[in-house]
């Protein structure tokens, strides 16, 4: 397994600043860049950018590099909880979504689009709490960042829970905003 | 050294360009043109004319003269809708061809006459032959149209050095001369074909694209197929008798003509004489064509971009107002209905300073000047627009390579015997943002070979790679033997033509089998759903319309009215029909109220 944080030689920590980030990855593809006989490395310099872009992705990566595996783990009641309301609001989008598209008449459909705006306010709601979830979930990485040079092992089980969380609220982050597009392509 | 040209291969026009001393510079064709139109016109017999004297063929000769055959590169029978062709479009072997009565043609030959044209035109002018080239293609091309793409080029004899994203090349050619900025844009490129937008972060020299999105079937042609389509409706309007004549190719093809020059003044008149002179005997067709009314049109059409810029902008991460600059390219853009809508949705004045014609060949040309080492401290990082993946078990497509990841890129999978001796497994390749299979596009199919040995021993690890022209390679090894090899993804003849033939067949069958009372119940429920909500419509924004589309539509209703208790199912059908189609107009307004209405709220 490629160790991408000594690929783009930056520190091995859980938090990483988009200008670190950047800094190493711009100035490692311009070395590559140009030199055929290198362009097999590009690969895995793009594949560790990416990796470490994301926060979920990233803890991954280093809890693998440093315990053998990402250390999976369960994700959180109240994550649970609000994969229920999270789904529910998908459903009731897909239907209303699917019996809108079945419309052929323009002028049906524009007058079911002004009466959308129920729906819209609960895939606004849903986008809202999930994104306040996620920059809970991000500070609490940033909460980890310390404790992890006190003791990577203490810090192993938490950062493991956080990323799975910010895996699932990526996700449905996601699939709440491909709807809002859907809504407005109707029009 | 030897030069490596940027080409800009446009649904429209083609241009061509090349670095002269550190700077872009696009090459005029033999006419004296630097937009050579991307038309080919094949007589029975000499050579084939290309460009402007093939673009003056498309009235005289439609079914001998091919254009926008971009919009066909690279595509299956059955998966684009019909297309209004002038010319014959056939399939035969699950591929594409244009038949012009004595020969077929595949788009990506005609294509390579376009690029034949271009590279001869600009041996003349630089006095020195060229055989590598960078080619642009729309950022949401798929990898089989690139792959035509580039097959096109090197039919033409040029070395496809790369193939690079239109508004990637737009961004390298507005960015060229601001190499130190930090900056983050988006590219609007609305073409004759295609529609793209993307969104990058220019950093020092560095061009970083963060996310893509577009229709490869979006653009001015579709706004100009509307514009005939109401010029047939006046003159119907006007000369009821010649109605069975507007269907003729060649009267057509002349009306395309007139609609579209119309289309182009309009962007900085506010009216237009449209004059057909001697459109049947001795009568000649007049109309007035005000802007307003050519917008009207367009809009509808327009707005199908916004759901793309909302992807791109949620990919990307990224608020609107966390843009610096909309810059916009694609000749449609000129329009100032086009203008006004990125203003809308980006929410800024977007940014007009790049000829919109040209930035795609200047960023071709550009990108032509890094690869040979002419540009230095330029570095594009690009991304593949749709994601990548295989069909599972249940019809589901398993995402290996998301979009929007920076290409290069590869991403590998194990695959495993089900059974013990199973000595194959096939595989079908996937292109798309569809959860089932089914909705998205196959690139192909292939098979791995396993030895024979007990169930779940055997292990071939499956490479798929995008390279940075945005094309798939696949590459197979089985881990026990350490064997590799690369595999043929085979593309195109997956789909036999009796197979689509039968498929026809039985949908024609249904067809027969619906005439029946059910249509009529159907075309019943229709009308009652239909008529109140245009009475509806009729008080919410009656108000914005021409006392003349209000008496058109008050007879369309009518109409329906009448058929309704005639019993006659075709009749009714073909009126609510037309009320659809003449109530248009009518829904775009009733959405640009609804939207109005959201953003007042929002405020």
């Amino acid at each position: 397994m490629i160790d991408y944080f000594a690929l783009l030689g930056i520190e091995r920590r859980p938090a990483i600043t988009e200008e670190t980030l950047k800094g190493a990855y711009f100035q490692k593809s311009e070395s590559l860049h140009l030199d055929p006989a290198r362009s097999s490395e590009v690969f895995a310099v793009n594949a560790a950018f990416q990796t470490i872009a994301n926060p979920a992705t990233r803890i991954q990566h280093l809890l693998t590099l440093e315990f053998g595996d990402p250390c999976g783990g369960e994700i959180s009641s109240d994550l649970g909880k609000l994969f229920g309301t999270i789904v529910e609001v998908l459903q009731i989008a897909d239907q209303e979504l699917g019996s809108l598209s079945a419309r052929s008449s323009p002028i049906l459909r524009a007058l079911a689009y002004q009466s959308l705006d129920g729906l819209r306010e609960k895939l606004d709601q849903a986008e809202e709490e999930l994104s306040q979830r996620e920059s809970a979930l991000l500070e609490e990485v940033g909460r980890l960042d310390q404790s992890w040079f006190e003791s990577s092992v203490h810090a192993r089980q938490p950062l493991a829970q956080v990323a799975l969380g910010l895996t699932f609220v990526q996700k449905w982050l996601s699939q709440v905003r491909e709807r809002k597009i859907r809504l407005e392509e109707l029009a | 050294m030897a030069d490596i040209v940027g080409i800009d291969l446009g649904t429209t026009n083609s241009l061509i360009g090349v670095m002269d001393s550190g700077f872009p510079i696009l090459i005029a064709d033999r006419e004296g043109s630097r937009l050579t139109p991307s038309v080919v016109y094949l007589p029975e017999s000499g050579d084939p004319a290309v460009g402007a004297p093939a673009d003056r063929m498309r009235a005289l000769v439609p079914e001998r003269t091919l254009y926008s055959v971009k919009r066909l590169i690279g595509r299956r029978p059955g998966e684009s809708e019909k297309e209004d062709f002038p010319f014959a479009v056939t399939s035969q072997n699950g591929r594409m061809f244009l038949d012009i009565g004595d020969r077929l043609l595949n788009p990506e030959e005609v294509s390579s006459l376009v690029l034949k044209k271009l590279k001869a035109d600009a041996e003349v002018s630089l006095g020195r032959s060229i055989n590598r080239a960078v080619i642009t293609v729309p950022a949401y091309f798929n990898d089989l149209q690139r792959q035509a793409t580039k097959r096109a080029g090197e039919l033409a004899g040029f070395t496809v050095e790369r193939i690079i994203n239109e508004p990637t090349a737009a961004a390298l050619a507005y960015g060229l001369d601001r190499l130190r900025d930090r900056s983050r844009i988006a590219v609007y490129d609305l073409g004759g074909g295609t529609f793209d937008i993307s969104i990058l972060e220019l950093s020092e020299g560095i061009f970083r694209v963060l996310s893509t999105n577009g229709n490869t079937r979006l653009g001015g042609d579709d706004i100009d197929r509307e514009l005939v389509r109401l010029l047939k409706e006046r003159i119907i309007g006007r000369y009821p008798e010649v109605r069975p004549e507007l269907d003729d190719r060649l009267f057509l093809a002349r009306v395309r003509e007139i609609a579209h020059a119309a289309k182009l003044r309009l962007s900085t008149e506010d009216i237009v004489q449209v004059e057909i002179p001697f459109l049947s005997g001795n009568r000649s067709f007049s109309y007035t064509l005000t802007r307003q009314e050519l917008e009207a049109i367009a809009r509808p059409i327009i707005r199908r971009t916004r759901s793309h810029c909302l992807r791109s902008l949620d990919d990307a991460k990224l608020d609107p107002r966390a843009l610096d600059e909309v810059i916009l390219v694609g000749g449609v853009t000129r329009m100032p209905i086009v203008r006004q809508f990125c203003a809308e949705v980006f929410q800024r004045l977007p940014n007009i300073t790049q000829n919109p014609d040209e930035a795609v060949a200047v960023g071709a040309t550009i990108q032509a000047g890094i690869l040979s080492g002419e540009v230095q401290n330029v570095l594009l990082l690009d991304v593949t627009p749709l994601s990548l993946g295989i069909e599972t078990f249940g019809g589901l497509m398993n995402v290996l390579i998301p979009r929007n990841s920076t290409i290069p890129c590869k991403a590998g999978e194990m695959f495993t015997n089900a059974v013990t001796n199973q000595t194959s497994m096939q595989i079908v390749v996937l292109q798309g943002e569809r959860e089932l299979a089914k909705d998205n596009w196959e690139l192909g199919r292939f098979n791995i070979e396993f030895e024979p040995v007990l169930k779940g021993i055997a292990r071939v690890g499956v490479q798929f790679e995008i390279d940075a022209d945005g094309i798939l390679h696949v590459l197979a090894r089985d881990t026990r033997t350490g064997r590799e090899k690369v595999v043929e993804v085979s593309s195109a003849v997956d789909v036999s033509d009796d197979a689509v033939e039968k498929m026809i067949a039985e949908s024609l069958d249904h067809a027969f089998e619906d005439m029946s009372e059910r249509v009529w119940t159907e075309a019943v429920l229709k009308s009652n759903e239909l008529l109140p909500a245009v009475r509806s419509a009729l008080t919410l924004v009656g108000d914005q319309i021409s006392p003349e589309d209000r008496q058109k539509i008050e007879g369309l209703v009518l109409e329906v009215e009448t058929a309704l208790k005639s019993h006659d199912s075709h009749r009714l059908k073909k009126a609510n029909a037309e009320l659809d189609e003449g109530t248009q107009h009518l829904a775009t307004l009733l959405i640009d109220r609804a939207m109005t209405e959201a953003a007042r709220r929002k405020k």
